[in-house]
C-alpha cells in the first residue's frame, strides 16, 4: 500500500471514528450504528492480521475507556473481529455490494457476542434478547450504514486495489 | 519468500496473540486499575472525542426537549402576561386595606362586579347587602376617591350606580374651599377644544361662582352639603373651564380621580359613618388627594410590612424556643436552688417568647411531672 493509499485509509478511519462519536450520540437509537467496527473491518481489509489486530486492540481500548465497568471487553472484540476480517478479507472483498453488507453484518454481530461474553455482565434471558434480538438489528444497520459509506467513500478507499 | 511470509505470519500471530492476551489481561484487572487506566486514556487520547459525544448529546437532549421548553416558555410568557394584572390588583387591594385603617370603622369592603350588557356600563353589582348593613343612597368609594353611589339593595347583594351614570350628582368644591359646585359626569364625547383629543371618562363641575375662577390641577373632593357624600371624598382634578351659555356661573371640566374600568373592590360608608367629622380627616389631613391616595397605599404598606414582621418575630421566637430546648436537653442545668449560683440571663431573642402549650404523655395523657424552673430560683412567690 502507497503513501498516499494509506493516508486515505488514516482518514477514512478518523472519519468514521469521529462520525461514531458524534451521530451515533446524536441519532440516540436502541439498536445503535457502530461505525467503529465499520472502520476497524475497512482497515483490516487492507493491512496483515497482525496489524488489524492491533488496530482493533486500540480502537477497543479507546471505546473501553469511556466503559470502564467493561473495560478490556470491547479491545477483545475488536482485535478478534479486526484479525478475523484480515484473514478473511480474500474471501468477502470481492467488489460485491451484498458481500460487504454480509460481511458488516457478521463482523458487528460477531464482535456483540464477543464484547457480551467477555463483559459477562448480562445473563439468561436478557443476554439471549441482547444476542439474538438487539444485536442483529443493530448488525442489519451497521451493516446497510457501511455499505452507504462504503460506496460513498470507494473514490477514497480504492478497495480494488488492495 | 517462503521464509518472509512464514516470519510475516509469525509477526501477525505474536500481535494477534499480543493483543489478545492484553485485552483479557484488562478485563480482569483489578476495578481501581481500571478505571486509573481508563481515566488516563479519557484525559488525553479520548478527550476530543469525548469533547464530541457531549455535545452531540447535549443537541440531542436540546432537539428532544425543544418541545417542552417551548411549552414551558409560552406557560411562563402567559403568566408574566397576567402577573402585571396581578400586581395592579395587589397593589389596589392593599391600598383599599389602607383606605379602611384609616376609615377605622362605619364601612363594608365589598366585590365590584361589572355587567357587560348594553346601558350596564353605568353600574356595578356589588356583593354586599342590607344583611351588612348597606342602604341605599350610601356612597361607595375606592382608595383613589368617589366611586359612586348605592342606588337598591337587596340582603347581599346591591346594585351602585358609578359617577358615569347620568343620574348622578354630587356636591362639590374644591379642596381649599374656594369654590363650590355641583360635580356631573361629562356626557359629551367631544372634548375640550380642537387641540385636545375626547376623553369618555370626565366629570364637569357645574354652578361655580363666576368670582371663584380655578386653576387646572386643582383638587375637587365632595364638600358634604348634599347629606349623601360626606366630605372631603376626592372627585377629581380640574382640567379646565368649558365654555357654556351660562353667564352667571363657571363650569370646569375635571379629571376623575376613579376611572370606572380599574373598579373592581370598593369600601361602601354606612349611613352612620357617613356622618362621621372625622370622615373628613382621612383625605383632608394631605394637601392634594394625590398624595392622600399615596398616603392611602402606604398604609398598606405598612400593614403589610407588619404582618411580615409579625410573622418573622414569630419564626424568630419559635427558632429561639427550639435552640432553648435543644439547649436544655443538651445540657443538664445545674441544681441553682441548692448552689445559689445565679442563673444566665435568657437570650434577647428568646425573652420574649409565649407560653408554650403543656406537653402531654402519650402514655398516660397526662402532662409530665417537671418542675417549673422559675420555682426552683424561689422567684415565684
Amino acid at each position: 500500500m502507497t503513501w498516499t493509499r494509506s493516508a486515505r485509509a488514516v482518514l477514512a478511519f478518523a472519519l468514521l471514528v469521529l462520525l461514531h462519536y458524534t451521530v451515533r450520540p446524536l441519532l440516540g437509537w436502541r439498536t445503535p450504528v457502530d461505525f467503529l467496527v465499520i472502520a476497524v473491518l475497512l482497515s483490516a481489509v487492507r493491512v496483515r492480521p497482525g496489524a488489524a489486530a492491533l488496530i482493533g486492540f486500540l480502537t477497543g481500548l479507546v471505546a473501553d475507556s469511556l466503559t470502564p465497568s467493561a473495560f478490556g471487553a470491547g479491545a477483545l472484540a475488536m482485535t478478534a473481529v479486526g484479525a478475523t476480517a484480515s484473514w478473511l478479507k480474500a474471501v468477502f472483498f470481492a467488489d460485491n455490494v451484498v458481500l460487504h453488507g454480509f460481511f458488516f453484518f457478521v463482523g458487528k454481530w460477531a464482535f456483540d457476542i464477543v464484547y457480551v461474553t467477555a463483559e459477562r455482565r448480562m445473563h439468561g434471558v436478557e443476554l439471549a434478547t441482547q444476542l439474538l434480538l438487539w444485536s442483529p438489528l443493530s448488525a442489519a444497520l451497521t451493516a446497510l450504514t457501511g455499505v452507504i459509506l462504503l460506496l460513498m467513500l470507494r473514490p477514497v478507499l480504492e478497495p480494488q486495489a488492495v | 519468500m517462503a521464509r518472509a511470509v512464514r516470519s510475516g505470519t509469525r509477526v501477525d500471530t505474536v500481535l494477534l496473540v499480543a493483543c489478545c492476551a492484553m485485552a483479557l489481561l484488562a478485563t480482569v484487572l483489578p476495578l481501581n486499575l481500571r478505571e486509573a487506566i481508563a481515566a488516563g486514556l479519557r484525559r488525553t487520547v479520548v478527550a476530543p472525542l469525548l469533547s464530541l459525544q457531549q455535545q452531540a448529546e447535549r443537541g440531542r437532549s436540546a432537539f428532544l426537549s425543544r418541545e417542552a421548553t417551548t411549552g414551558r416558555l409560552d406557560s411562563v410568557s402567559l403568566r408574566n402576561m397576567q402577573l402585571a394584572k396581578l400586581e395592579a390588583e395587589n397593589e389596589r387591594l392593599r391600598a383599599l386595606l389602607g383606605l379602611g385603617r384609616q376609615l377605622e370603622w362605619g364601612f363594608v369592603s365589598a366585590e365590584a362586579l361589572r355587567s357587560r350588557g348594553i346601558g350596564e356600563d353605568n353600574t356595578v353589582t356589588l356583593t354586599v347587602g342590607s344583611r351588612a348593613g348597606v342602604e341605599s343612597k350610601t356612597p361607595v368609594i375606592a382608595p383613589e376617591g368617589l366611586v359612586g353611589m348605592v342606588l337598591t339593595v337587596d340582603p347581599s347583594s346591591s346594585i351602585a350606580i358609578l359617577w358615569t351614570h347620568t343620574d348622578f350628582a354630587a356636591s362639590a368644591m374644591s379642596a381649599d374651599r374656594s369654590a363650590y359646585g355641583i360635580i356631573y359626569p361629562h356626557l359629551s364625547e367631544s372634548g375640550r377644544g380642537e387641540d385636545t383629543p375626547p376623553e369618555r371618562y370626565l366629570l364637569e363641575l357645574r354652578g361655580v361662582a363666576f368670582r371663584s375662577a380655578l386653576k387646572p390641577g386643582t383638587a375637587i373632593v365632595t364638600s358634604g352639603l348634599g347629606g349623601v357624600y360626606p366630605a372631603g371624598i376626592p372627585i377629581g382634578t380640574v382640567l379646565g373651564e368649558l365654555r357654556t351659555s351660562e353667564g352667571w356661573a363657571r363650569t370646569y371640566l375635571v379629571r376623575p380621580a376613579v376611572r370606572p374600568p380599574d373598579v373592581s373592590n370598593v369600601i361602601v360608608l354606612l349611613p352612620r359613618k357617613t356622618h362621621d367629622p372625622s370622615l373628613d380627616r382621612v383625605w383632608r389631613s394631605t394637601i392634594s388627594a394625590d398624595s392622600a391616595a399615596r398616603r392611602i397605599a402606604a398604609a398598606g404598606d405598612s400593614l403589610a410590612r407588619r404582618a411580615a414582621t409579625d410573622s418573622v418575630r414569630s419564626v424568630e421566637a419559635a427558632a429561639a424556643r427550639l435552640a432553648g430546648d435543644s439547649a436544655a436537653r443538651a445540657t443538664p442545668r445545674p441544681d441553682t436552688s441548692r448552689t445559689g449560683a445565679s442563673r444566665p440571663p435568657a437570650p434577647p431573642s428568646a425573652q420574649p417568647v409565649p407560653a408554650r402549650p403543656t406537653p402531654v404523655r402519650a402514655d398516660t395523657g397526662r402532662p409530665p411531672a417537671t418542675r417549673r424552673p422559675d420555682a426552683a430560683d424561689g422567684a415565684r412567690p
